[in-house]
């Protein structure tokens, strides 16, 4: 019977690809009952490089370093799981679409908690109270949000500093880009006069002294870890953790590494 | 059995087989999460959806940039291609480093030189700010390609026409532009369609660099219409901005196929 034995061939080849297709599923829960995407980890997205929140690091476990890579390392510690960083664009995290596409279980990227965004994720508490800045190279006639109309200003796509520019700065000719990465070649490049964005960000751009903060807005902003909607026991857990870590000092040790006053 | 029995029923199975293949993933794909990721009623709807952007900004900047980085790649590609033929060695040297150099590099590197690299180590930066910087890098990148498919045209034109024009008195640039030039255009215009094809994608890459509101073209219209508007967090504007795609660019690939044929009779 040559025919049926060639057509169950093809079929079960096919059926095989379809099935490959579906792709493995290593997926699991932890101890507390939180789904992971793979077991035994903690999968972390991440846009890299943002400093001082997320940066490359080649020398630690993880190969990342930041505020918020201590944070996250720590969570995983207190919830048995390992670590394992991923860097992914950030406008894919703040839609929700890495979560949802099962890339991680956690977004830690400075992401502000917005109402918008809640549509599409679930925060954690928050862990870090942002505020929003304008940085202009040094000696600049920009002094302030004032100054930017007719004048061509950096934002990132999709981050809370662009609503702000847009709802903000009057007549601002506002160019977006997609990391703070071109938005710092930019305005290097001439191709922009100012930035608009997280005040850490901006303040680790001033450091070398050829660029400063001139303005900063309180925009009553707080960073959250966001989670895939409906995976409510993983917020609770990371929750538990980050009160546990306020409580017995860690979280202020890991604040005072990145943002102590001098 | 028969061999072509056996060959009809061979057929028959690979044939049920994709059918049985594509049922049972019709019948496992979750279609209302589907539908709420590609097709969001809200970003899809015909007024406050994402249409009015994606074609008055998105779609409509897409074309503008494409018909400019063709035409001045296309003027680029003429003087390549005849700097390659020159009768003069270093014009033909730098002319092939030129070609060999910008096929060489992925077009977004170039974008990005072109936009943060050249400005910042020469203070001096392109005009047009960012889109005449990545235009101008995409203009470079497509002179380099046009300039062999031209210079192939212009070696394709028999000989015969060259020598003859210049037997009726013809000097060397009227035979060029006049006689050799216009027959290779022929030869050239599909394959260039190609390239038009091809640019309208690379297009895409110019978001890399930023953008303006109104200065974006159709991928990061629709890339912004993913973190805001109507159908936030979907896919919705990317399948909306895929779909205008094809809309530009299966006429012309079309086209193409027809202006083969066309070709093809009147060169037999």
């Amino acid at each position: 019977m040559y025919k049926s034995r060639l057509s169950a061939l093809a079929l079960t080849t096919l059926a095989a690809l379809a099935l490959g297709a579906c792709g493995s599923d290593d997926s699991g829960t932890t101890d507390s009952g939180a789904d992971v995407v793979k077991a035994g980890t903690l999968t972390v997205c991440s846009d890299v490089p943002y400093p001082p929140f997320e940066d490359f690091d080649t020398s630690s476990d993880s190969g990342f370093k930041g505020f918020d890579v201590d944070i996250v390392d720590e969570v995983a510690d207190r919830l048995d799981l390992e670590l394992s960083i991923k860097d992914s664009g950030f406008d894919a995290l703040q839609s929700g679409q890495a979560l949802n596409a099962g890339t991680c279980d956690l977004a830690a990227s400075a992401m502000t908690i917005t109402d918008d965004r809640k549509k599409n994720l679930d925060f954690t508490d928050g862990y870090y109270v942002s505020k929003q800045s304008l940085l202009v190279p040094a000696g600049s006639d920009i002094k302030g949000i004032g100054d930017l109309d007719g004048v061509k200003v950096g934002v990132q796509q999709g981050t809370t500093g662009k609503t702000y520019t847009e709802e903000n700065a009057k007549g601002a000719k506002v160019v977006t880009f997609p990391s703070d990465a071109e938005m710092f070649q930019a305005i290097k490049a001439g191709q922009v006069k100012a930035l608009l964005q997280d005040l850490p960000v901006n303040l680790d751009h001033a450091k070398d002294g050829k660029y400063e903060v001139v303005e900063t807005f309180e925009t009553d902003e707080n960073y959250g870890f966001a989670i895939k909607k409906g995976n409510t026991q993983l917020v609770d857990d990371i929750n538990e953790a980050l009160d546990e870590m306020r409580s017995d000092g860690t979280y202020d040790e890991i604040y005072n590494k990145y943002f102590e006053v001098e | 059995m028969k061999r072509t029995t056996r060959t009809r029923l061979v057929r028959y199975g690979v044939n049920l087989a994709i059918v049985l293949v594509l049922l049972a993933l019709a019948l496992v794909a979750d279609w209302g999460v589907i539908k709420q990721n590609f097709w969001n009623p809200l970003g899809v709807a015909l007024s406050d959806g994402n249409w009015g952007d994606l074609i008055t900004i998105g779609a409509l900047n897409t074309i503008k940039y494409t018909v400019i980085a063709f035409a001045g790649g296309l003027v680029l590609a003429v003087v390549l291609a005849l700097m390659r033929m020159s009768p003069i060695a270093t014009l033909r040297w730098i002319a092939t480093v030129y070609v060999e150099f910008f096929r060489g590099l992925p077009a977004l590197v170039v974008i990005l030189f072109m936009g943060f690299g050249v400005p910042i180590a020469f203070q001096w930066s392109p005009p047009g700010g960012l889109v005449g910087a990545g235009l101008l890098a995409l203009i470079m990148v497509a002179g380099a390609y046009m300039a062999e498919t031209l210079r192939a045209g212009i070696q394709a034109v028999p000989k015969g026409q060259t020598e003859a024009a210049r037997s009726l008195g013809m000097g060397p640039m009227s035979t060029m532009f006049k006689v050799v030039l216009p027959q290779a255009f022929r030869v050239v215009i599909p394959p260039l369609t190609n390239e038009f094809v091809l640019l309208i994608k690379d297009t895409a890459l110019l978001s890399v660099i930023g953008a303006e509101f109104n200065g974006r073209e159709l991928t990061n219209v629709a890339r912004d219409f993913q973190s805001s508007g109507p159908s936030a967090g979907t896919a919705t504007s990317l399948v909306q901005a895929a779909l205008l795609y094809l809309v530009i660019t299966i006429p012309l690939t079309q086209l193409v196929a027809w202006l083969e044929r066309r070709q093809r009779k009147a060169t037999r």
